[in-house]
């Protein structure tokens, strides 16, 4: 059982409603106006540092690690220099619309309109990007569900792991303010180079000294809560606060909880230099280890007081709110911000790598139920059973957690974008299911392609069947494509138009980027930053990766050529045309060549006959993808990934041959199509196994949903896990499950008053089902459910 | 390539409740018994019958076209039933899968090439192949060619038995089996035929030599309500058991009604509705008497 002091915090944590501060904007805003004229990289650090040191200090009932970014207990800030323009679109709607909604009040409103948009208008990295974005690619790839990588130019990048083992814990922030400093002096020759490598420093000893002092503001507040709190215990512990907050993260953390509390200052510095996506914790079992081994030896903590700080940071790490657009709301849905958090897998010299905390963090996630942070698990092939055991045990519990990776696969596809192979076995996971490693600069989810939309532009002469626009190339009168290898062709040419826009959309804000928006904070938690004097921005990290391009739709596609092939080409019981009518009309009239089409076979089921054309396709996709380089000279990566995108790129997309009607979601990731894996969970990884996985540097999701009586028993969990490895010894990469029952849904969409705390499984990560639009709930409900062991 | 061939009902793979991990069931068709719950009508003849699943059909009516025989949208009814020859064109053409043929022809190869791309799991599971029924020891040429393959690729077999079949005959296959269930659904003989249409003679003196073999033995008892739950029979059950095995062990398995849409599907009169579930709390009082006679009770759930 959790203790009353986290169960307290919990309550009142899942009772909040997210809710907008522009406090960060406000200071952010100011602070620019004052700075005008000097280089961005200082205007930034300045900023973040005036943040620090303005910001509301705010400690909440009975916390043991504090921080807040805002006054809100769930709380979601603005980054007007990223993005204002949607904000103030869409802000009048914000307690209103369907998927995210956040509370905003219209003094909130009033304030932001007249005292921090109108400075950033036309200094904005989304106007810049939209005025500098080729008219033919704006057509392809702003706000159409087709190419989109707005998360690219209205949001920040985040898509990092601070590496608290090389730099942060052992340095601590006065430790890297000293290194700059030794740098600046050492930097004597003058060159261009040499002068923008002092600049950097400058700005890594501002946002340096910003954190520093942001900390001592907790200090204080805890200290003058201390003097007013008549309980005893309650007493201590703020002392306790205030002194751990006076000592880290100047200097490296000494105890357990000293190093967990610099974790989320530096979560804290994170979010409020940039309100990032996917700022990963990283391995928290690897890099805690050595505190909580020391404190548990020495017995300066005990083990439930271990378990209730983990469970503290896991509470503070759902705080944050993602504020984004309802168009990238929609690809990410849930206010998930993808903190990802690895435990598990293999040590940097190849010995297992589990230990206690590992399996402490299983049960926090357990206990917490709260969406972060996203927890992964490596499981290699030699993991000690109880392990695996505990990771289906928590399967078992139906929250969607912990994400399963194959320790051996992600090694590989770090391998193969050309890691060292000691940095490779030490990757952790970045967002939902990407392989990454702390010392790397990368776009992990740079842009989202609808695979399907290829199809339809093959099928419609280059026309959207939903807006009637023309976004694809010319193409010939679909009813006159003689064999199936003709229609391939034209969906090729189609799908390799939108990867060419995807890249080109992706440039255009790599560019910017670099000029815009600079990141001091966050180059100073890596280590090769710091050693070169080169920002994130101008790929100073030890690895810089290539954009990933992101894949959806793979099982629809590889469906619908495969209905075509089988029914046209090969039984020959329709012509292309009456197909084509057929989906024109959303299969209205059409019942009987729907049928067939859905008897057709489906990716998923261990059927090579479209398994096939699945694999074909994925191929193509990463030799297409890879032979584009980025502004750094690195190649393009891809990935079929989750997040929630399957729905907002089957929105845009007309019937598909396979059988689907207009607008039905599409498919995520290496997942089937909902509901036509019908064979056995088996198939399903099979199929999915198939694909080459490991080339897919940018990672690769299988989602599947068991009924939940199948893993009620321990043996249910011990068939489970084997399942698990051999899926893995296939070659794959990532699968997770969710195991509630319809039942269960169906009541949660009822009653959700009642199920506030159910967490689902949505893509890659999990979120609470009550906090799903109407249609993302339906969708998760449609996923086959295996309930035949 | 090994044409030879054998009925069998739709495998199953990943099948976890009929031996150790993940398995794939080999459902031979053909049974020597007639027990009277039976929960697999498709598998008492080795021959083909079509099915009929009213509840899919979408009356488009390609069936009645393609029929040569003049056979209706409703197969059931008797007078339709009657004209069919199982030419299985209606299938062919059927869009739903309302019509399907539930056993099918398969050669040897053809079951390998299915398990095949299983053994993977079984190798991570502990699993294996279970042959069921039907009876499988019924067509024991094709048993014994499946039972000598497998068992040369070093996979764990499994079979569920009536118990009803020549012992000479397959010795050599339970030779290569590492599990095997066998059933008694009635020690008094009478009572068995009536329920079974045959006597439990062979079936008891069958089971006693099975100890002639290295493989483990479960008896398994389909518990029907008032059919074989009194407690009189359950505990002669479990002496024999006790008396009969090396390491004596049993399994009780509820009687369940989820065949009866298989009875309607191919026209046949469904089981009697006297025949019940018996409760979780009889079931527990059962196995508890079954462990007072030193039979250990084995589940796989």
């Amino acid at each position: 059982m959790v203790t009353d002091r986290i169960e307290k915090i919990r309550q009142n944590y899942i009772n909040s409603k997210p809710a907008i501060s522009y406090e960060r904007a406000r200071i952010w805003t100011e602070s620019h106006k004052k700075t005008e004229g000097q280089s961005t990289p200082l205007r930034r650090a300045i900023a973040f540092r005036d943040t620090c040191e303005k910001l509301d200090v705010k400690i909440f009932d009975g916390e043991l690690i504090v921080g807040a970014t805002g006054e809100f207990r769930k709380c979601g800030i603005l980054t007007p220099e990223f993005s204002w323009v949607w904000v103030d679109r869409e802000m009048d709607n914000f307690d209103k619309r369907v998927q995210d909604p956040y509370v905003m009040t219209d003094e909130q409103r009033e304030y932001v309109r007249e005292n921090i948009f109108p400075y950033w208008k036309g200094k904005s990295l989304e106007e810049a990007f939209l005025a500098q974005l080729p008219r033919d690619t704006a057509i392809v790839a702003v706000d159409t569900g087709i190419v989109d990588n707005d998360s690219k130019w209205r949001q920040a990048v985040g898509e990092i792991t601070p590496d608290y083992e090389d730099v942060l814990f052992k340095k601590g922030f006065g430790g890297i303010i000293r290194e700059a400093r030794r740098h600046i002096a050492e930097l004597r020759d003058i060159t261009s180079e040499n002068m923008k490598k002092k600049e950097f420093y400058e700005s890594i000893i501002i946002t340096s000294e910003g954190i520093i002092a942001y900390a001592n503001r907790y200090a204080r507040e805890a200290r003058r809560m201390a003097g007013k709190e008549a309980d005893v215990k309650r007493r201590n512990e703020l002392l306790n606060i205030a002194d751990i907050c006076e000592r880290i993260p100047e200097n490296p953390p000494a105890t357990f909880h000293e190093a967990m509390q610099f974790v989320w200052f530096t979560q804290v510095g994170g979010i409020l230099s940039e309100n990032p996506l996917a700022l990963n914790v990283g391995r928290f079992d690897q890099f805690m280890y050595p505190y909580y081994k020391r404190d548990m030896e020495a017995g300066e903590i005990t083990r439930d007081e271990v378990q209730e700080l983990i469970e503290a940071l896991w509470l503070k790490l759902s705080e944050w709110v993602w504020t984004i657009s309802a168009n990238t709301a929609e690809f990410f849905a849930g206010y998930n911000q993808f903190q990802n958090l690895t435990v598990g897998g293999k040590t940097r010299d190849g010995r297992d790598a589990t230990n206690d905390l590992s399996y402490m963090a299983l049960l926090a996630t357990e206990r917490i139920k709260t969406h972060q942070p996203g927890l992964s698990v490596r499981i290699h092939q030699d993991c000690p059973r109880d392990f695996l055991d505990a990771v289906m045990h928590l399967v078992s519990k139906g929250t969607g957690f912990p994400a399963i990776h194959s320790d051996q696969a992600g090694y590989q596809m770090l391998i193969n974008a050309g890691y060292e192979p000691e940095d490779a076995r030490d990757w952790n996971n970045c967002g939902c299911v990407v392989p990454h490693f702390r010392k790397t600069g990368e776009w992990t989810s740079a842009v989202n392609i609808n695979f399907t939309a290829a199809l339809e532009f093959a099928l419609n002469r280059g026309y959207s069947r939903i807006t009637g626009l023309k976004i694809g190339l010319d193409e010939k009168n679909p009813a006159s494509f003689a064999s199936y290898e003709e229609l391939e062709e034209a969906f090729y040419k189609q799908f390799d138009n939108l990867i060419e826009h995807s890249v080109i959309a992706t440039l255009v804000a790599q560019n910017l980027h670099k000029q815009m928006v600079p990141r001091p904070f966050l180059s100073s938690c890596i280590e090769n930053c710091m050693d070169d004097g080169v920002d994130l921005v101008d790929a100073g990290a030890k690895y810089n990766l290539g954009p990933v391009l992101t894949g959806i739709g793979l099982a629809v596609t590889s469906n619908s050529l495969a209905a075509i092939r089988k029914l046209v080409f090969e039984d020959k019981v329709a012509d292309m045309g009456t197909v084509i009518k057929a989906i024109d009309a959303n299969w209205e009239g059409y019942d009987e060549l729907r049928q067939m089409a859905l008897n057709a076979p489906k990716y998923g089921n261990d059927d090579d006959y479209v398994d096939s054309i699945a694999i074909k396709m994925a191929n193509h996709y990463y030799k297409e993808g890879h032979k584009y380089k980025d502004i750094n000279g690195n190649n393009f990566n891809t990935a079929f990934m989750g997040i929630s995108n399957y729905l907002p790129t089957g929105k845009v997309v007309g019937a598909t041959p396979c059988g689907r009607k207009a607008k039905e979601p599409l498919s995520e990731g290496v997942s089937p199509f909902a509901g036509s894996d019908t064979s056995t969970p088996l198939a399903a990884m099979r199929s999915a196994a198939k694909l080459n996985q490991d080339i897919h540097s940018g990672g690769t999701l299988l989602n599947l949903r068991l009924s939940e009586d199948l893993v009620s028993t321990k043996r249910g969990q011990g068939n489970l896990g084997n399942m698990v490895q051999t899926f893995f010894a296939l070659g794959a990469f990532h699968v997770q499950f969710n195991t509630i029952s319809t039942e269960t849904l169906l009541k949660a969409q009822e009653h959700p008053e009642e199920y506030r705390d159910l967490l689902v499984r949505v893509a890659g990560y999990s979120t609470q089902f009550v906090n799903l639009s109407r249609s993302m709930q339906d969708a998760i409900i449609a996923r086959t459910a295996h309930n035949k062991f | 390539m090994n044409n030879l061939y054998g009925f069998f009902m739709e495998p199953q793979n990943f099948s976890v409740n009929d031996g150790e991990g993940i398995r794939t069931i080999v459902f031979f068709a053909g049974c020597p018994l007639r027990c009277k719950w039976c929960a697999n009508p498709e598998g008492l003849a080795h021959v083909d019958r079509m099915s009929h699943r009213y509840e899919m059909c979408i009356g488009c009516g390609k069936c009645t076209i393609i029929c040569p025989e003049g056979v209706g949208n409703n197969l059931n009814l008797p007078v339709e039933r009657e004209k069919c020859i199982l030419c299985g064109k209606c299938e062919d053409v059927c869009l739903t899968g309302s019509r399907k043929r539930l056993v099918k022809k398969y050669t040897v190869s053809e079951i390998l090439k299915i398990l095949e791309r299983q053994e993977i799991f079984y190798r991570y599971s502990g699993g294996g192949v279970t042959f069921s029924g039907g009876e499988a020891t019924l067509q024991q040429d094709v048993l014994r060619e499946l039972a000598y393959v497998l068992y040369d690729r070093a996979i764990s077999l499994a079979i569920e038995t009536s118990g009803y079949f020549e012992f000479d005959d397959i010795k050599d296959i339970l030779e290569k089996l590492d599990l095997i269930f066998i059933d008694i659904k009635h020690m008094d003989d009478e009572k068995h035929r009536l329920y079974t249409g045959a006597g439990n003679e062979k079936i008891l003196a069958n089971t006693q030599r099975l100890n002639e073999l290295n493989a483990e033995v479960i008896v398994r008892v389909p518990v029907i309500e008032g059919v074989n739950d009194s407690i009189d029979n359950i505990v002669k059950t479990a002496r024999f058991v006790k008396e009969s095995i090396k390491k004596p062990k049993m399994e009780l398995l509820p009687y369940h009604s989820f065949g009866d849409e298989k009875y309607e599907a191919m026209g046949m009169e469904k089981p009697s509705r006297e025949f019940k579930s018996p409760s979780p709390e009889a079931l527990d009082k059962l196995a508890g008497l079954i462990r007072a006679e030193g039979v250990k009770i084995v589940s796989y759930k």
